[in-house]
This record gives C-alpha cells, structure tokens and sequence, in this order.
C-alpha cells in the first residue's frame, strides 16, 4: 500500500490536479488499486454545479489516468517522472460521482515499452461500474532516447 | 507474403500512405511519422518480423530505405 506521501514521490502530479488518495495495491510493471475520496471540498464541486455537485468527466478520466501511472511509474527506474497521454480510448461514463462518494480503480498495464504504456482503468463506487477508459501514455524523457537523431 | 511485402504493408497501415511514397519515406517527411508515429512503427516491425531491435538501431531508423539495411542486421532480408 502506498500512503500520499508514497504517491508524491511516485509521480508529478500535485494540487489541485492530484486525483489519488491511496494505493491499495500495486504490482510493478502490471496493475494497480487505487482509491480516489471524493468530497464537497474538492474545488470543482461548488461551480460543477452550485445545485447539483458532481464530479466533472476531466477529473474521472484523470483520476483514472493516474491509478494507471501508478503501473509503470512504480518500475524502477520510471519513479516521479513526467508523463504526457498520446491517447484515450472508449471512455465511458456510468454512474455521477457526487460528494461522499469513493471511488476505487483497477488498472491494468497491458504493455509498456521504451517509453510508451498501454493499459486500461475501471473506476467503480459501492462496486457498482462508474467510468472506465483505455490509455496509451508515454515518458517523454524516455521516448526521446529512442527518437531518430 | 513476401518479407518485401510484410514490410511495406507495415508502412502503409501505420501511416496511411500510398505504395509509390514509400521509397521517399523520411522521418518527420510526413505528420504521421513523427516521436509516436516512430514509436508504433518500431513496435509493428519488430511484432511483423518477430525481433527486438537495439536502441542504436531504432534511433537510426530514419527512413523506409535505411530500415532495410537495419532489419538485414537482425537477419530479416527485405527483397529488392
């Protein structure tokens, strides 16, 4: 289990676009189950809307994206690095997540190589399916390594 | 399919070009082949021929021509 902290200093995202509270679980190079709380504080919640809050689509597909760092991130090697998406893929959006609710993601890396990872997320509240998503996102510092001279 | 064949058809569903472009093929000659656009090239290739390139050779990858002669190195012979 990684606590903030650990999060912190496995990627470079911070406030306000920090989107993951805890990992429960990791394996490197593979998967990883993150949770994400989601509360009236958040400052998006008060304008999106003043009388029906709930969570924007940019933030579940950021929340999604980041559980999903956390799969190849967590390699050695990759540890706080910057990332960048190249693609998203069949988002899709079941269930509006409002103030109270937690949000947990599994993510799945199906590939990942010089730089590039492939994978997906599943977010879920209560078990009940709420957003999902394909990704491809790369390590540009990476990627640059292996660009042609 | 010859390895001739293999090879362009990675080309042409990669970057959506026509079989007379490919022999002027560059990197950076055309948007679609651009870091990413590289990046899903090699991965193609290397799936097609059932290699794995080094480095070196990936980054003098530069073009449909110079690709033949690096694949040759891994023993995959790209007919004239």
């Amino acid at each position: 289990m990684f606590d903030i902290k650990q999060i912190l200093a496995l990627q470079a995202n911070r406030y306000p676009m920090l989107f993951l509270d805890r990992v429960i679980s990791c394996v490197p190079g593979e998967s990883s189950k993150c949770i994400k709380n989601f509360t009236y504080n958040e400052w998006y919640f008060p304008s999106h809307y003043e009388d029906d809050p709930n969570a924007p689509g940019f933030v579940l597909i950021e929340s999604l994206v980041q559980s999903f760092l956390v799969t190849f991130l967590s390699i050695e090697g990759n540890h706080g690095m910057r990332t960048n998406f190249l693609d998203v893929k069949n988002a899709s959006f079941r269930r509006k997540i409002v103030p109270g609710d937690v949000m947990e993601i599994d993510s799945e890396l199906m590939s990942f190589k010089r730089g590039v990872a492939k994978g997906k997320s599943v977010g879920r509240v209560a078990g009940e399916l709420a957003c999902s998503a394909e990704f491809v996102v790369c390590i540009p510092d990476v990627m640059e390594l292996y660009r042609p001279k | 399919m010859t390895n001739s064949e293999k090879y362009a058809q990675c080309f042409l569903e990669m970057f959506e070009v026509v079989s007379d472009d490919l022999k002027a093929l560059e990197y950076q000659s055309i948007q679609a082949w651009d870091s990413v656009g590289h990046m899903n090239l090699m991965g193609v290739i290397e799936e097609e021929f059932e290699i794995e390139m080094d480095i070196d050779d990936i980054t003098d990858f530069s073009s449909f021509i110079k690709g033949k002669e690096i694949l040759a190195r891994y023993g995959v012979i790209i007919e004239a």
